[in-house]
């Protein structure tokens, strides 16, 4: 007999969702996480959409330690001297409150205290060794020595995967498979938030840019509301900084915030933390095999991420692949059967939720945020664009199209290749 | 607003595991990296160049992972700290 | 075998205690709590202890319900058992009646060849508790000690005094304080933990030990907080000179022509 039905290699919130899952539904599960409290060492830009979390915690919305909901989603370019931002503010944000800003040092100990609620044993502070195998199945962990056994380990240790690299359940990570994601929290009063951001003291406003003052670089950034904190930060492909990048990483995030439509927003603020985390952003050629006998991947783990330059989300995958490989595993346990076999349906359930649905859909979103002019050219055109028919500046006025070409040729680019590049990022985002 | 790496680094709190490093380097791969791409891509300064060679701190390393996917030398050994050494995110 | 006890505590982590600008106050929100610092090298003296004569470690607290996480820790480490003395009544203690209280817990359970202590705790450094307890059991002590052996009934233990070491033999029983770095804590397993987590907590209430209201908690105790006042960090004070900023202390004596 196995010590446990299930071990959960991590705390975060896809492996916290499949302990939850599992431990409601009466199996036994051991939640292991390096950090003390759990899930303390965990990392994300912030906002955090919540439907799949409500299937398994309908109250997270008045339970869990959330900032503020999204009343205001911004997406836009920056170049050297302009911002390009679309402002869509919805009251249908506002009546479902689905989308929230997290700090996940506060949020990931609360979802780790509802495994625990639910069952589960729930460890802090240890850092599993490795996987124990036998006869080409995975059936434990190893910690100091000591074999701990399950039926199943999910292996949810977030996108550095250590345990699943070392025991060959995928690859070690390529460059294009991966952005490193820079943070820093800066402390702002909820007064200045609020009159700032023209918040109330619930609501809040989530931005993402790309950003187009960085020359060779493909580089988004985020800025998010808290509290009494704004979050900010860059992401930065790793095949880009490793081909152009001339800046340090540390140092890129410190031009975003010292962008002229940047530096007014965090005026007066001070630096209250700052971190790191990678990012999947290989999309579906990343992600490898799920499952096998006696184990399953989830989460960052698994590479199940989504960005397309504009927008950026993992959490909601994380939660969803957690709940499928818990209710897989459930399943598994009440046939008896942990082989690779029986726990193939955890693919079949994320293949009909919008989890591999997404992924496959935007395959070929990696064109486009690699492609340069998305970063460099089209923002400065669009800028061109709108100077030229916003600023009045005692010169005859031109008709857009004259606009469009003109700007499209000072930035070398024909009126054909402008199109035709066009028509495939429209077809692939 | 803009402050320099080490005071950024300093805001973050640690539990510093003194009696093991949690990532080692080979210095005689690093002597022959061709790139030192780590140097540039590390987001906590834990890879500098001191006279010409590659000087590496585990101390402030955050844990993001990103050295063990940008030397592709095979010289980073990486493992997570153990008993929840290491960063602590106040915020996350 | 000897019977060993470790007394800890749980505090917030010093790291994450700030000075609020505008009250002046210490603003532990953001705190984490772990374990006092010194009581973890107290655990692991014992353990060394038991690895080394034998024995059964039991680690105690007084403290609010959460700090249960505390005593799992220590477990993990390699203690046996774990008692959390709580009661609403406890509540609000200064050192006189912590110190009763856990010695009653101690006598409670039957009493103890070796009681460990850390030094002092972060959160309020006096170093009260552990000789108190010696004093209310009426056992020897000794304090600030960084290493101790055990030899036909005695402890012989070196402790820090300043500038020098004194290597001293106390009998049976005792109370050891246990200085912060005294020796490398080891790291808990996680077989350890989940043991621990299994085994549980075993609580103590006043119901059971039935101590003297007035002797325990707020009642009992006799320190009253007349006044706190903030010190300005004086570094940060431009009105006085910090090390760092001789050369500017130099630069101005020469100016005024104090020295040449």
């Amino acid at each position: 007999m196995p010590d446990y039905d299930a071990i959960v290699v991590g705390a975060g919130n896809a492996g916290s969702a499949a302990a939850i899952t599992m431990a409601s539904k009466g199996l036994s599960v051991l939640l292991v996480d390096r950090s003390d409290p759990p899930g303390a060492k965990n990392l994300s830009g912030g906002v955090l959409w919540g439907n799949d979390l409500a299937q398994i915690l309908p109250k997270w919305q008045s339970e869990a330690p959330l900032e503020r909901f999204i009343q205001d989603k911004k997406i836009g370019f920056l170049t050297d001297n302009s911002s390009i931002v679309i402002d869509f503010k919805t009251k249908i944000f506002e009546e479902n409150k689905v989308g929230h800003t997290v700090l996940r040092s506060k949020f990931d100990p609360w979802l780790a205290k509802k495994a625990k609620e639910a069952g589960a044993t729930v460890i802090p502070g240890i850092t599993v060794e490795s996987l124990a195998t036998k006869d080409g199945k995975i059936v434990g962990v190893v910690e100091s020595g000591d074999v701990i056994t399950a039926s199943v380990v999910i292996l949810a240790e977030g996108i550095n995967p250590r345990l699943a690299i070392e025991a060959g359940l995928r690859e070690p990570l390529q460059d294009w498979e991966v952005s490193v994601g820079v943070k820093e929290i800066i402390k702002l009063s909820p007064q200045k938030i609020e009159d700032r951001f023209n918040l109330t003291s619930t609501s809040g406003m989530a931005s993402e840019y790309i950003l187009g003052n960085l020359q060779e670089l493909n580089v988004g950034a985020f800025f998010y509301t808290n509290k009494d904190s704004i979050s900010l930060g860059i992401v930065a492909p790793m095949e880009q900084l490793r081909a152009n990048g001339v800046t340090h990483t540390y140092d890129i995030i410190e031009q975003f915030k010292e962008h002229p439509s940047i530096a007014p927003l965090i005026e007066g603020g001070t630096v209250a933390e700052y971190g790191a985390h990678m990012i999947p952003e290989g999309g579906m050629d990343m992600v490898p095999k799920l499952y096998g006998n006696g184990y399953m991947i989830v989460g960052d783990a698994a590479g199940f991420g989504f960005s397309n330059g504009l927008v950026l989300q993992g959490m909601n995958y994380a939660f969803l692949s957690g709940m499928l490989a818990g209710e897989t595993a459930v399943e598994a346990k009440a046939k008896n059967d942990f082989s690779d076999n029986s726990l193939a349906l955890y693919r079949q359930k994320l293949e009909s939720s919008y989890v591999l649905k997404d992924l496959k859909t935007f395959k070929d979103i990696r064109k486009v945020t690699n492609n340069k002019n998305m970063y460099t050219t089209y923002p400065k055109m669009l800028e061109g664009i709108l100077l030229e028919m916003l600023w009045e500046r005692g010169q005859p006025k031109k008709k857009v199209r004259d606009i469009l070409g003109s700007c499209a040729a000072d930035l070398k680019m024909s009126k054909l290749k402008t199109a035709t590049d066009f028509y495939y990022i429209y077809r692939r985002m | 607003m803009i402050l320099d790496i080490k005071e950024r680094l300093g805001k973050t709190k640690y539990d510093i595991d003194k009696s093991y490093a949690h990532i080692t380097v080979d210095d005689r791969i690093c002597e022959k990296c061709p790139h030192n791409f780590c140097v540039m891509a590390c987001p906590a300064q834990c890879y500098t160049m001191q006279d010409g060679k590659l000087n590496f701190q585990y101390e402030d390393c955050v844990e993001c992972g990103t050295c063990s996917v940008a030397c592709d030398q095979g010289s980073v050994k990486w493992n997570y700290p153990k008993a929840g050494k290491g960063v602590i995110y106040k915020y996350g | 075998m000897l019977k060993i006890a470790v007394m800890i505590k749980q505090v917030p982590d010093s790291q994450d205690i700030s000075i609020d600008p505008v009250t002046k106050t210490l603003n532990r929100s953001m705190a984490r709590n772990v374990v006092n610092p010194p009581d973890v090298n107290a655990t692991e003296a014992a353990i060394q202890l038991k690895d080394k004569y034998g024995g059964e470690i039991t680690v105690i607290t007084m403290g609010p319900p959460m700090a249960d996480t505390a005593l799992l820790q220590l477990m993990g480490m390699g203690a046996d058992s774990g008692i959390l003395a709580t009661d609403r009544v406890f509540a609000g203690a200064d050192t006189w009646p912590t110190a009763f209280t856990l010695a009653s817990v101690a006598d409670y359970l039957g009493g103890f060849d070796v009681i460990f202590c850390g030094e002092e705790t972060t959160d309020s450094s006096t170093g009260h508790v552990g000789p108190g307890i010696a004093e209310f059991l009426g056992c020897e002590q000794a304090t600030y000690v960084h290493k101790v052996e055990y030899e036909d009934g005695h402890f012989i233990v070196n402790r820090d005094i300043e500038g020098a070491e004194e290597t001293i033999k106390i009998g049976r029983p005792a109370v050891i304080t246990i200085t912060l770095n005294a020796n490398e804590p080891r790291n808990p397993t996680l077989k350890r933990k989940i043991g621990a987590y299994k085994k549980g907590i075993r609580v103590v209430t006043n119901k059971e030990l039935q101590l003297d209201p007035s002797c325990i908690g707020l009642k009992g105790s006799p320190t009253i907080v007349k006044d706190m006042k903030t010190v300005p960090d004086p570094v940060k004070n431009p009105t006085k000179l910090g090390v760092e900023e001789i050369d500017k202390l130099v630069s101005a004596l020469v100016e005024k022509g104090v020295v040449k």
